[in-house]
């Protein structure tokens, strides 16, 4: 069974990774990449991305003629997704025990983050059209 | 450049596509496959999932001993993520492009939903396998 697990933050929070010590991020990334490395070796890695912070982000909408509308303010209190993983676990047991792997990633001073972590079973399909 | 478009709702807003008859959501569902198709033909399709809804989420937190936490509980003005589409494109404007096509899908009466399609970048040091 697939799940997405996503890692949300607030632009301006304690989460806030860029006002870290250089070598905290890197214990912090460090960390996230022995992590998927576990799960590859486990078979249970499909993908993991970052996403860009907020400031590259735009809202879109379709005018009537189809044309984008893009909405360049992305509110600041707003909780934005930081990353996902896609993982292929065999119970939902083993998706929350790789989330709270991940909310436990180091933050400033190596203390755990223990970060929110939403985990989403995948719909093994889209309603198909007849 | 990766872009993810992520579509979120509300559950409100959920209970009310449920509500559409079923020509309204083939409709909207043939757009979508339609669009699939067409970013599959100019190789700018990476992936797309539809995900199930909050009634099956749970929030997780990592304790000291590392045992997971779960937080039942998903509040009901939340929005969450519905589904998302990830691109490989030459710019960001064709990220709004396809996700403007995205928010154009029809809706009941085949009236375009307009939807919000939130455009997110990859980002190229995020961590990777």
């Amino acid at each position: 069974m697939k799940y997405m697990l996503m890692m949300n933050t607030m632009k301006a929070g304690p989460e806030g990774i860029t006002a870290w010590a250089k070598q905290d991020i890197e214990a912090h990334i460090a960390y996230m990449l022995d992590l998927n490395k576990d799960l590859t070796a486990s078979g249970e890695f499909v993908s993991a991305e970052g996403l860009t912070f907020p400031d590259q982000a735009r809202l879109v909408r379709a005018g009537k003629d189809g044309i984008p509308i893009t909405d360049g303010v992305f509110p600041e209190s707003k909780e934005f997704l930081a990353g996902y993983w896609i993982v292929d676990a065999a119970t939902p047991e083993r998706a929350y025990a790789i989330a709270a792997r991940a909310s436990a990633a180091p933050g400033p001073g190596g203390a755990p983050l223990n970060m929110g972590i939403e985990v989403r079973p995948i719909m093994s399909l889209p309603p198909k059209s007849s | 450049m990766k872009y993810i478009l992520l579509m979120a709702g509300t559950k409100a807003g959920v209970e009310t596509y449920h509500a559409w008859s079923k020509k309204d959501i083939d409709g909207h569902m043939a757009v979508l496959f339609s669009l699939n198709r067409e970013l599959t033909d100019s190789g700018e399709f990476v992936a797309t999932q539809g995900l199930a809804g909050p009634q099956d989420a749970k929030v997780v937190r990592g304790l000291k001993n590392g045992l997971p936490v779960t937080d039942g509980v998903f509040p009901e003005s939340k929005e969450f993520l519905l589904g998302y589409w990830i691109v490989d494109v030459k710019s960001p404007e064709r990220a709004y492009e396809i996700a403007g096509q995205i928010s154009a899908a029809p809706g009941p009466g085949g009236v375009p939903t307009n939807m919000p399609i939130e455009v997110r970048q990859f980002a190229s040091h995020g961590p990777k396998s």
